[in-house]
Parts: C-alpha cells; sequence; structure tokens
C-alpha cells in the first residue's frame, strides 16, 4: 500500500489510537484496586499526623500497622450543617452536594485528644488538599497538614514542610476577649514583624515568594473553620 | 568478543549528545522545564531521570516504528507514543510506589511536553535504527540532567543555603549578616545561571553561533 496515501495515513492513525488507548486503560483498570489503597492509606497517614499522635508513627510504619493504629485510635464520624453528629453515617457515605461533614476524632482511653476535619482550597496553580486539627477545646490548632498539592518546589511547595505546618500548633481561633471566631491567618513575612504580640496567637509565618499560595491557605482554614463552628460552638458551650 | 557491545561510534553519538550538541547549552531546549525544577536538587535530579528514561524509550519505540510512519502526521503519533509511554509509568508508580508518583506528578506533563523528547525524536530517531537512537536519548537524557543539576546546586545553595534539603551554609556567616539571595528561589535566578553555563560551556567547547 501507498505509504504516504490518505488511506494508510488514516489506517495507521486508528492503530496508534486503539493500540494506546487500549494499553492505557487495561493498565489503568488493572491497577485500579492497588492505586485506591495507596490513596486510602495516604489520607489515613495524613489523618493521624494532623492529630499528633502521643506515639508517632515510625518513619518506616508498614501500611498493615498504620491501618491498626488509624483504627484503634480514629472514629469517623459526619457533623451536619447545624453541628450536630449524625448518627450511623461515615465519611464514606457522603454524597456530593449534601450538606454533611466528615470529622475525625482522635480518642484515647475514651477521652478525645483532637478533632480533625479535611480542608480543600485553590492554591496558586493547583487545588491544595489537607487536614487540620483541633484541641478537645475547640479554640486551639494542634495541627495542620497537606497530603496533595501541584504548587512550586521551593516556592508554594513549602506548605508541606515541618516549619510551615509545625508553626500552627498551639495557635489559637478563638479570641476569647471579643468571643469571636479567628480563624489562622498567614502573613506575608514574619508574624513578629507584622503584627502586634496581642494578635500574634492568631497568625503564622508565611513563605517568602508564595503569596498566592500563603493566602490560599489562609481562606482554605476561613472557610472551613466556618463551616464546622457550629459544631465547634457546641464543644466549647460544654 | 567479535563486537564490543558499544562501538567507538555509539560511544561517541552518547559524548556528541553529552557535551558538543548538549540539548540545553548547544540545541537551547528544554529550556521551559530547567527553569521549573531547579529550585531544589531533589526536584532536579528526579527530573533528570525521569526524562532520560522517556526519552530513550520514546526514541526506541519511534525508531522501530520510523519505516511505518507517514510522514504527514508523524508528529501526532510521536505525540502520542510519548504521552501514553508517561502515562503508563505514571500509573505504575501509583501503584507500586506511591511516595515517588506524589513527587513526580508535576513533572508527567512537563516531561510530555518537554522540546528534548520531541526533538529528539524529529531530529535523530526517525532516521535512525533502534539501538542508536536509545543511546542517543540516554545522551540526551543525561546531558540535560548535567546541566540541571548544576543549576539546581547553584540555585538551592544561594537561595535557601541548603542542598538536599540539608544546611550548607554555616550558621557563622548568618550570624555575621549573611542573606540567603531570594532571587535565586524565583525563575530569574535560574535565567543567569544559566545563561553563565552556557556561556562557559560554550567557551570551552568552542561553539559559537554564526553571525
Amino acid at each position: 500500500m501507498d505509504r504516504q496515501g490518505n488511506k494508510y495515513t488514516f489506517l495507521f492513525a486508528l492503530a496508534v489510537c486503539v493500540v494506546c488507548s487500549l494499553a492505557l486503560s487495561l493498565v489503568s483498570e488493572g491497577l485500579r484496586t492497588k492505586k485506591e489503597l495507596n490513596v486510602a492509606l495516604d489520607k489515613k497517614k495524613n489523618i493521624l499526623k494532623s492529630v499528633d499522635l502521643r506515639e508517632p508513627l515510625p518513619a518506616k510504619a508498614k501500611a498493615q500497622d498504620i491501618l491498626n493504629v488509624y483504627a484503634e485510635a480514629i472514629e469517623e464520624t459526619v457533623v451536619d450543617g447545624q453541628g450536630a453528629i449524625v448518627k450511623g453515617k461515615t465519611p464514606e457515605d457522603i454524597q456530593e452536594g449534601e450538606e454533611f461533614y466528615p470529622l475525625y476524632i482522635y480518642k484515647e482511653d475514651g477521652k478525645v485528644i483532637a478533632y480533625c476535619f479535611p480542608i480543600i482550597g485553590k492554591g496558586l496553580w493547583s487545588t491544595l488538599y489537607g487536614y487540620f486539627a483541633l484541641e478537645p477545646d475547640a479554640a486551639t490548632v494542634r495541627g495542620i497538614t497537606f497530603y496533595k498539592h501541584g504548587e512550586t518546589p521551593g516556592l508554594g511547595a513549602e506548605i508541606e514542610k515541618d516549619w510551615f505546618q509545625n508553626d500552627f500548633k498551639g495557635k489559637k481561633i478563638w479570641d476569647i476577649k471579643n468571643n469571636m471566631l479567628m480563624p489562622t491567618k498567614v502573613v506575608k513575612g514574619k508574624v513578629a514583624d507584622q503584627v502586634s504580640a496581642e494578635q500574634a496567637p492568631f497568625y503564622v509565618d508565611g513563605i517568602s515568594g508564595a503569596t498566592m499560595t500563603s493566602k490560599g491557605v489562609t481562606a482554605m482554614v476561613d472557610k472551613w473553620l466556618k463551616a464546622y463552628e457550629p459544631f465547634f460552638s457546641k464543644i466549647r458551650k460544654l | 568478543m567479535a563486537q564490543a557491545l558499544i562501538s567507538k561510534k555509539d560511544r561517541k553519538i552518547i559524548k556528541e549528545a553529552m557535551w558538543d550538541h548538549n540539548p540545553i547549552t548547544f540545541q537551547v531546549l528544554g529550556i521551559c522545564s530547567s527553569l521549573a525544577v531547579t529550585a531544589q536538587l531533589k526536584t532536579a535530579l528526579v527530573m533528570g531521570v525521569a526524562l532520560t528514561l522517556v526519552t530513550a524509550m520514546s526514541n526506541l519505540v519511534i525508531s522501530c516504528m520510523r519505516n511505518m510512519i507517514p510522514s504527514k502526521i508523524r508528529i501526532i503519533v510521536q505525540l502520542s507514543v510519548v504521552s501514553a509511554l508517561v502515562i503508563l509509568a505514571d500509573q505504575f508508580l501509583k501503584a507500586y510506589m506511591y511516595d515517588v508518583s506524589k513527587q513526580l506528578s508535576v513533572f508527567v506533563g512537563l516531561i510530555i511536553t518537554n522540546c528534548i523528547v520531541m526533538g529528539r525524536l524529529e531530529a535523530f530517531a526517525m532516521a535512525n535504527p533502534p539501538f542508536r537512537s536509545f543511546l542517543d536519548g540516554i545522551g540526551n537524557g543525561l546531558g540535560y540532567s548535567a546541566i540541571l543539576i548544576l543549576v539546581a546546586i547553584g540555585r538551592e545553595s544561594l537561595g535557601s543555603g541548603t542542598l538536599l534539603g540539608f544546611h550548607v551554609v554555616p550558621q557563622f556567616l548568618y550570624d555575621h549578616g549573611y542573606v540567603n539571595c531570594g532571587m535565586m528561589v524565583l525563575a530569574p535566578g535560574a535565567f543567569f545561571l544559566l545563561g553563565i553555563i552556557i556561556w562557559i560551556q560554550r567557551a570551552i567547547s568552542g561553539y559559537a553561533e554564526e553571525s
């Protein structure tokens, strides 16, 4: 057949398409369960990281160990828009568009040690996914993690580094004096240079060169703290 | 052995790709990604390895098909092969090396659109036998990685005071007023370093653009 003719060209293009798409879909389907397991494991690892376990996981913990610790320490619940815990529902049951929010409660010996919930929001290039954990007083930050993002390495990607995440620990989200919610804000530069000592507990250091990512973090913490506020305001009244 | 595994001519292909015809300093390809991933040494290393593998494999595949590809649609065919290969590799990483794939996910798109891959397919693999094309891919990938690593070492040590995350600038200097060069973390820092590297490399290799 004429190698430059239209018929050959079309047939060749068709063959390439079929082979490529067949190979891709076969591999994608064949590895699906394994991929989903990995994603689920990674989520659990990050929930455990954000609640700051009393006995931290070893750096090279095996998958099964992580699952065991998770099953023992974390209680998966769901809260509704009014802040009431929904009985008999788990985070997996939540359908898109429903006003239900997943809540992970870290308990040890029956006592609540931390409340953890997912935070999702836009950075500069990508959507940031993470978890935010509060102490049982519902006013102090216990931890924050980011497990998925596509920000610039060295700039926005610093959100996954310990120095940035650890800065949140012990910050306040509730202003006792004025009795109002104060979601943690990321400042431009250093907290010590930007805000008064009195305000410092509500702010964390920014990432230089990553203003938009920092703003994104501020916005998502604000958004999700407000979404869970009906629940946390009840905790605070207890 | 009657014939060495890699003949003299084959060795020349690798050397030429790495030095005389280095993809960045001579062909000026792949500049976009060399700006994007060189803020830290680790990402530069990962990108270097990934790109070397992709260039070598796609060169090999396209070279095997080179006599069957209709010239009218050759670019599209090349692109399909490259993207299929990259996505396949990404899928396997997601299933078996999840942590690595999380690091790499940003680069997958960058590799598919990297000019070096397409450039070598067009310039070399379409006209040369498979094994030689494979070597050309390895050589170009290594040449690209070498420049990337140089730029990244400069940017990370000057911009953040670290290498692979470890502090290399002694605290002593900071105590005496040394400050990290913030510009090195941003893209312009890479431009300056790249320019200097291209200058030095061309001065040694003696290449000059025709005026």
